[in-house]
């Protein structure tokens, strides 16, 4: 019974890491960049909801929309200052340093917002109740339900939309989409914006099941992108969200069994080995293969 | 010398050390999150030769440098397989793997009433050997410095030899570097080797000069900071990494009035700089310009 009350657990924080995972992927995936200030939007996005609420009055769901919209401006921000003046292809490692110099930036900017170290992160009260004789706590059921909305929600808007389309087509060769009439550094920008909102969404759910935010949250949460994202397998949306499953997993059980200190070295070793054994990851091995991607510089 | 700034300096001149060996993997075409691991091996190594077997400070940052090339090689030989994005991932798992097994590592001996040694999360300290040997911060920024000055020499003879015009060519198109008869894989190899012996260097010499360290102390936000360095600064030159940190750590002093709001200033200041140079201020096309024109100065 533990082993399965774990399972769901991990299922259920699992979920939100899979809304981080998709949000990094989206960017990686299509655009072929690192954002190092993945973290840092999230949190700026999360110390301005907690900075407005007291002005604004608007309860959980006020954090949530003020959030979202904040992850989502910062993101842009980030986009016009460090990705569209570096989108030719040698530029990729520039600009994963200019976003790292924002990052800094954010990250200040959130301190100054938030000047203590922990500040609480009110959530949406939802009942916690029995199943039989697994324990579900409300809130990350509706985290859950929210979480798959989002994700049917990205995929009618990239394989049912023709904006959609337009995107797919950029991922799949940004110079034949640009012949055929799309415009890319425009696209590039929803982009930034989708995964911004996607990233809001995660880290209100993150944030309010913890109760909490501290200022290294931004570190914290461009290492699980990251990690979700080559779990699963770099570009696959698909094996964003397994990987985030996978993530929840693997954590949940390494810290009922190993205690919390160790939790996070077994998701690097993990990650290492699935690196050097299988370095596509779960769903990437066919990417990793047809793609140049893997003579790509970062 | 003022204490306070002979000890930024000091820094710098450290920090100079992770981030020239930032620069040596991005020559190979290779970006790296896991500097820091090194930069932590290469101190604790020198901090227990010194300070547990009592050897001289020569001998212990040897032991250094020679520890911190040996993680970098196993890193390299087991990523081998890997570039661009995933080995940058794994450099950086491996380096939080690293951090972790610091912080496990527990050998502690009491010595003369004191306890010196690796201790967890505690970290290693009472490394004494500058009181021991009587140095002012001045003396051991003399002593830093010099050691840079030796180690730039060096990779300014590597820059005018073969290697390294072999090693730019790896590192811009592996293809077109085989086909010229050079192993990228070997390049490759060498290079994150020496970058970890420079690293460890470097760590060493850190170890020394705070007296206590501690694997907290070598997260991954050191190592970014090195490799963003070497960009800013440019991959043209050697030069290029040191004007990075003097860009970054200097300023940052100097504006210590502004303290609350630097970062916020500072960052947006780096990300409009590379706007106007995504090469670095460096960058090998500057260099390249200033050598012909260099050579040509007579014509």
């Amino acid at each position: 019974m533990d082993m399965l009350q774990t399972s769901i657990d991990g299922l259920m924080i699992g979920s939100t890491y899979a809304l981080l995972g998709l949000s990094f992927s989206l960017v990686f995936g299509i655009m072929r960049r690192i954002n190092l200030a993945f973290g840092a939007c999230l949190l700026f996005g999360a110390s301005l909801a907690i900075y407005l609420e007291p002005i604004l009055g608007w309860g959980a769901w006020g954090l949530f929309l003020v959030t979202i919209v904040g992850v989502a401006l910062a993101s842009a921000y980030v986009e016009r200052l460090c990705f569209a003046p570096h989108s030719k292809r040698h530029g990729a490692v520039t600009a994963m340093v200019a976003s790292f110099a924002v990052w800094m930036q954010l990250d200040e900017i959130s301190s100054q917002l938030l000047p203590q170290r922990t500040h609480a992160f009110q959530g949406i009260e939802v009942p916690n109740f029995w199943w039989g004789e697994i324990f579900v706590r409300g809130d990350q059921l509706l985290h859950f339900a929210i979480a798959l909305v989002s994700i049917l929600f990205l995929y009618l808007l990239l394989y049912k939309t023709r904006l959609g389309l337009l995107i797919r087509a950029t991922a799949d060769s940004p110079e034949t989409a640009h012949l055929l009439g799309a415009r890319v550094p425009w696209l590039g920008f929803i982009i930034f914006l989708w995964a911004g909102i996607l990233g809001g969404v995660a880290a209100f759910m993150i944030l309010s099941a913890d109760g909490y935010v501290t200022p290294l949250f931004g570190l914290w949460s461009t290492f699980k992108g990251l990690i979700v994202m080559i779990i699963g397998g770099v570009g696959s949306l698909t094996g964003a969200v397994i990987g985030g499953l996978i993530l929840g997993l693997v954590e949940t059980h390494a810290g009922a069994a190993l205690g919390a200190e160790f939790r996070d070295m077994v998701t690097f070793g993990l990650v290492f080995l699935v690196l050097i054994i299988r370095p596509g990851g779960l769903m990437g091995v066919k990417i990793y293969r047809t793609d140049s991607l893997a003579q790509e510089r970062v | 010398m003022d204490i306070y700034l002979a000890s930024v300096l000091t820094n710098m001149t450290l920090i100079a050390f992770l981030a020239l060996s930032a620069y040596l993997v991005l020559v190979v075409g290779e970006v790296s999150f896991g500097q820091q691991a090194f930069f932590g091996i290469g101190a604790y190594i020198t901090a227990s030769a010194t300070a547990l077997a009592g050897a001289h400070i020569f001998l212990g940052l040897l032991a250094g440098a020679i520890g911190g090339a040996a993680c970098a090689l196993l890193l390299g030989l087991l990523t081998i397989r890997l570039s661009g994005i995933y080995f940058a991932i794994s450099t950086l798992c491996f380096a939080e793997l690293l951090r972790f097994f610091l912080l496990h590592l527990r050998f502690t001996q009491n010595i003369d009433g004191r306890i010196i040694g690796p201790d967890g999360p505690e970290g290693f300290s009472n490394i004494r050997w500058i009181f021991e040997n009587h140095y002012e911060v001045a003396d051991f920024l003399l002593l830093a410095v010099t050691c840079l000055i030796i180690l730039l020499l060096l990779l300014f003879s590597l820059e005018r030899s073969p290697i390294m015009l072999g090693a730019r060519m790896v590192g811009d198109d592996p293809v077109l570097a085989q086909s010229q008869g050079l192993s990228p894989t070997r390049y490759r190899l060498s290079f994150i080797a020496l970058s970890g012996a420079v690293a460890g260097f470097g760590g060493g010499l850190f170890a020394l000069f705070n007296t206590h360290i501690e694997p907290a102390m070598f997260g991954v936000m050191l190592g970014i900071h090195g490799l963003a360095y070497a960009i800013i600064g440019g991959l043209g030159s050697a030069i290029g990494p040191l004007l990075g940190v003097f860009l970054d750590i200097g300023l940052l002093e100097s504006i210590r009035q502004l303290a609350a709001y630097r970062m916020i200033i500072f960052g947006g200041l780096v990300a409009l700089l590379l706007v106007f140079r995504p090469e670095g201020i460096v960058s090998p096309r500057l260099v390249s310009r200033l050598k012909s024109r260099w050579r040509n100065r007579h014509v």
